[in-house]
């Protein structure tokens, strides 16, 4: 459990470092706008979660997928590069500052990296008990 | 060729057929992941263009000569509602497979796949029609064609998005058929 205990506490870095990049890139320039991309990745993992309870029936093979597993994976891919995408766009027209997009797009990164390691992690151990 | 002779498709139209997409488990996920994220994009380049227009300063002048109005907007509507259409059709009904339904029922489903493909030809027709006909004729600078040219970039990256999660759906590995239409 050492390693598990490690991989937690690194997570939490991470995620940690993530947000205060995105609190940053808001608060250096006075322009609440970036802390969209926050809400945007941690709802990022939503659609996933919702939706691959759908798949599994007892008449169907556990590989084959339906059409609302589908659903959630194609919104999963929308938020995440809505999540890339609109500080892009803020920057592009002017709203926020280049470096708060930076900021924000490395934050927002982080953050949904930290999400995607964390349930990569530990989704050995649940189904281990399956 | 390295491919048997017995995967010959009577039905197939061009030489080289369509890359065959049902080899791997994943490659549906990793089809419909590509799909939701050319969807995203397309509609973020035009998002981009309307937020633009809406920040746009002149530096020489006062007022931007033109500006995005509902007019933009129209095209890229017809394509998603195009892509709502083409993707809410059972795919099991295009094929028309003897015994199995009615034939009302595929012909219904052709047809509404016929409006769906026609709503995004459409948009896509529309949003080159705005950019000649609002922006390139015009002689606006080059800043303001970028309207234009991010309308036509929605809409092609809107049709290539449904082609590719039609191509994702169509890869179950027991029913062999793909882009054939």
């Amino acid at each position: 459990m050492a390693a598990g205990l490690k991989t937690v506490i690194l997570l939490s870095f991470v995620l940690a470092v993530g947000f205060l990049l995105i609190i940053l890139s808001c608060a250096l320039w006075h322009n609440w706008l970036p802390l969209l991309v926050a809400i945007t990745f941690v709802i990022a993992p939503l659609p996933n979660a919702l939706f691959s309870h759908c798949g599994a029936d007892d008449f169907s093979g556990s590989y084959e997928s339906t059409g609302a597993v589908d659903l959630g994976r194609f919104l999963t891919s929308l938020i995440v590069v809505t999540g890339f995408a609109f500080p892009i766009i803020l920057a592009h027209s002017g709203v926020i500052n280049t470096s708060a997009c930076v900021m924000s797009i490395m934050g927002g990164g982080l953050v949904y990296g930290t999400i995607l390691a964390y349930s990569q992690a530990f989704k050995q151990d649940e189904s281990e008990f399956d | 060729m390295a491919l048997p002779r017995s995967n010959y498709d009577p039905r197939r139209v061009c030489l080289n057929p369509f890359p065959d997409l049902h080899l791997d488990k994943y490659k549906r996920t990793v089809g419909v992941y590509i799909a939701g994220a050319l969807f995203a994009i397309a509609n973020w380049t035009f998002l981009d263009a309307a937020v633009y227009s809406a920040h746009a300063r002149v530096p020489w002048g006062d007022e931007p000569p033109v500006h995005v109005t509902f007019v933009d907007w129209v095209p890229g509507i017809c394509s998603l509602l195009g892509y709502l259409v083409v993707n809410l059709i059972d795919k099991d009904r295009i094929k028309g497979d003897e015994g199995f339904g009615d034939s009302r029922a595929v012909w219904r489903a052709r047809l509404f796949l016929f409006i769906g493909f026609a709503l995004m030809a459409g948009g896509l027709a529309g949003s080159v029609t705005i950019l000649v006909l609002k922006y390139a004729l015009n002689d606006y600078a080059e800043m303001f064609k970028y309207y234009g040219y991010a309308n036509v970039t929605q809409n092609i990256l809107l049709m290539l998005s449904a082609i590719v999660l039609w191509m994702a759906q169509s890869t179950n590995g027991e029913y062999e058929y793909n882009l054939t239409l």
